[in-house]
């Protein structure tokens, strides 16, 4: 068989393989909003509501009907791209869909920026902890690894504000952007259009607000990427591949770089997929502690204003990133390594 | 590695009669203590019953009473007589923080142990049973497994209510994966094993076999995911309190929520309404890692060993 072909052969076997994943995260926020005891307008609307307008409220969304009817009407929405209609004071009238895709951008600028700052401060201490194994610095990076990790996000982002925002005056502690008025709408990421509109002043704003915030994110993340990188490290290192390149009298330098690292890094790549979960959930808090307008701050807003729509829809949406994201981590790997795509 | 098999003395060796359960997890804990991961360990549950003897004391220990806002002047920076100073509403911070390592711990507890007493059989069923069955748990676990936890647990807290007791069933809902998953690869691991072929050639019922004599052996992988989904618990539940979806706001001590409030005072440098709470949850997370990392080092050669 062609290499391409098994590759596409791969893609569509693994994309039509992520459609129960799709179909079970539907299922599970249908659940979650509708079968399990608790009454979501009850809870969601202002206590004291009278019951006729909590009544109403259900009456319109359809939430006095049977379940499997909501179900089904549910589902069919969900895939013909209509996700209802916000009923919440913040956006009322407005279509759900629209409203998300518009903070979408915004979630993504902060996430693809937290994992590159994640990625970065992993793979190097991952591999400065590998190299020294069992060194005093090994001890210190595994040490870093380890508490990193389990930090509150969000009181790293209010150290992080503290010392660089309010005592040292150096970034600001809030928002997406400030000054000027933000970059013509394109594609949503400051900081792409902002160098399309050809400003390179706002586009130097926009970074500057992400620096906190993607560092806070990154930072807490990259304690993943260090402890992986550095057990693979120690796996290739001791390979018999290594051992016949030290042989020849490669470098080790070189060895380090061109021979282990690349192969210690497949793995990585591997777990990176879960890794996503942790993101998503690190951004919805980063968000909340830099007033970050995103997917995470409109599922906190459309909480606090009972805005059930909203809340199911953007659930909604990040079930279908979380599943294409599994997608695309899969293809990446079936690229770099052939052997999973048999 | 190979040569393990024809070592002479292994073979001659009669099968090792397995210790109860605490056993087999104090004496490899006490033997390796002088060992990185011991030490660790050691360290880690140092920690855990510090915390659990302020959990359970707090109502002694508490230097102010925390029901009345207003007791003692707003926003003091800590002194002798608040150690940690008092917050925007005049509320000791340091009796708070007390208060909230209760409230901690009680959420974490609901929390994990729902999440094992459900993870834990299915995983053992799950792993046992096999076929289409399993197939379908495992599709429904990875996919849970997948979502981000911290958004499931708000959406259920959303949907339920606030409170200990809800927030302990809203975090439950991540965890139930991850101790199937363990689990039920435990079991698929320990299911051939020549004493479990033997156990049912005697004539076991299937249900003895899974739960005495695989469960026995499955469950030793648990300590290392309940110290580690521990501390995760401890941070989704700061974060959800954080968000504004955890507890009553009357509650006498709330680590999210208190960092929360910190947040409007960060600019006016009331440092000390955001760094004591966050500590807090820093040093309780960082010992139920320490504990789970040093555990996973001391128990998983332990595990290679039963099995070669």
């Amino acid at each position: 068989m062609p290499k391409t072909g098994s590759l596409i052969t791969y893609a569509v076997t693994r994309l039509i393989l992520s459609l129960p994943m799709l179909f079970i995260l539907l299922t599970v926020v249908f659940f979650v909003l509708r079968v399990i005891p608790g009454d979501p307008i009850a809870a969601l609307l202002a206590e004291g509501t009278p019951p006729y307008i909590v009544e109403a409220v259900r009456h319109s969304l359809g939430l006095d009907r049977p379940y499997w009817e909501q179900y089904l009407v549910y589902l069919a929405q969900i895939f013909t791209g209509n996700l209802g209609i916000s009923i919440g004071q913040y956006f009322k009238g407005q279509s759900v869909l629209a409203v998300i895709l518009q903070r979408l951008p915004a979630t993504a600028e902060l996430t693809i920026g937290a994992m590159l700052v994640a990625s970065i401060i992993g793979v190097g201490t991952g591999l400065i902890a590998g190299v020294n194994r069992d060194k005093p610095v090994d001890l210190i990076v595994r040490l870093y690894g380890t508490i990193i990790f389990v930090i509150p996000i969000f009181w790293l982002g209010e150290i992080l504000q503290i010392v660089f925002a309010v005592n040292l005056g150096l970034l600001p502690a809030q928002g997406r952007f400030s000054g000027l008025d933000p970059p013509a709408t394109v594609t949503g990421f400051y900081t792409i259009d902002s160098l399309l509109a050809g400003r390179i002043d706002k586009f130097f704003i926009a970074l500057q607000h992400l620096v906190l915030p993607c560092l806070t994110l990154g930072l807490v993340l990259s304690g993943f990427f260090t402890k992986t990188v550095r057990a693979n490290l120690l796996r290739t290192i001791s390979s018999d591949y290594v051992e016949a390149a030290k042989a020849r009298g490669i470098p080790r330098g070189r060895i380090i770089t061109r021979y282990a690292l690349k192969n210690a890094l497949i793995p990585v790549v591997t777990v990176l997929g879960l890794q996503f979960a942790i993101l998503f959930a690190g951004a919805v808090l980063t968000e909340r502690t830099f007033s970050w307008p995103g997917m995470g701050s409109l599922l906190l807003l459309s909480i606090n204003t009972a805005d059930y729509p909203m809340i199911q829809g953007t659930i909604v949406v990040y079930a279908f990133i979380i599943v294409v994201i599994s997608v695309i981590v899969d293809i990446i790997n079936g690229l770099i390594d052939p052997r999973v795509r048999y | 590695m190979k040569a393990k098999h024809s070592d002479p003395k292994r073979a001659s060796s009669l099968p090792e009669i397995p210790l109860p359960f605490l056993g087999r997890l104090i004496h490899p804990l006490i033997r390796e203590r002088r060992s990185l991961a011991g030490a660790l360990s050691w360290m880690g549950l140092g920690i855990l019953f510090f915390f659990i003897f302020i959990a359970v004391f707090a109502p002694l220990l508490v230097p102010f009473s925390q029901t009345q806002p207003f007791a003692s002047p707003v926003l003091q920076a800590p002194s002798l007589q608040h150690l940690m100073g008092t917050d925007n509403v005049g509320r000791d911070v340091l009796s708070r923080v007390i208060w909230g390592a209760r409230t901690s711990l009680e959420i974490m507890a609901i929390g994990v142990l729902i999440a094992l007493a459900v993870g834990f059989p299915v995983g053992l069923l799950s792993g046992y049973v096999g076929g289409k069955i399993d197939r379908l748990l495992v599709l429904i676990m990875d996919s849970i497994y997948a979502f981000p936890g911290l958004l499931l647990a708000a959406l259920i807290a959303a949907v339920i209510g606030r409170g200990v007791f809800n927030i302990g069933i809203a975090i439950t809902v991540i965890y139930i994966p991850l101790y199937f998953r363990v689990t039920r690869s435990q079991t698929l691991s320990v299911r051939e094993e020549p004493y479990v072929e033997a156990a049912r050639a005697l004539g076991a019922k299937s249900h003895t076999v899974m739960f005495s004599y695989i469960a026995h052996s499955a469950i030793i992988a648990i300590p290392v995911i309940f110290s580690l989904s521990s501390a995760d618990a401890i941070l989704t539940a700061a974060g959800l309190s954080y968000l504004g979806l955890g507890l009553e706001v009357d509650t006498p001590g709330d680590w999210g929520r208190d960092l929360s409030d910190a947040q409007s005072f960060i600019g006016v440098g009331i440092w000390w309404m955001s760094v004591f709470p966050g500590l807090m949850i820093v040093i309780l997370t960082v010992g139920l890692s320490f504990l789970g990392e040093g555990l996973n080092d001391i128990i998983n050669p332990i595990l290679r060993k039963e099995r070669s």
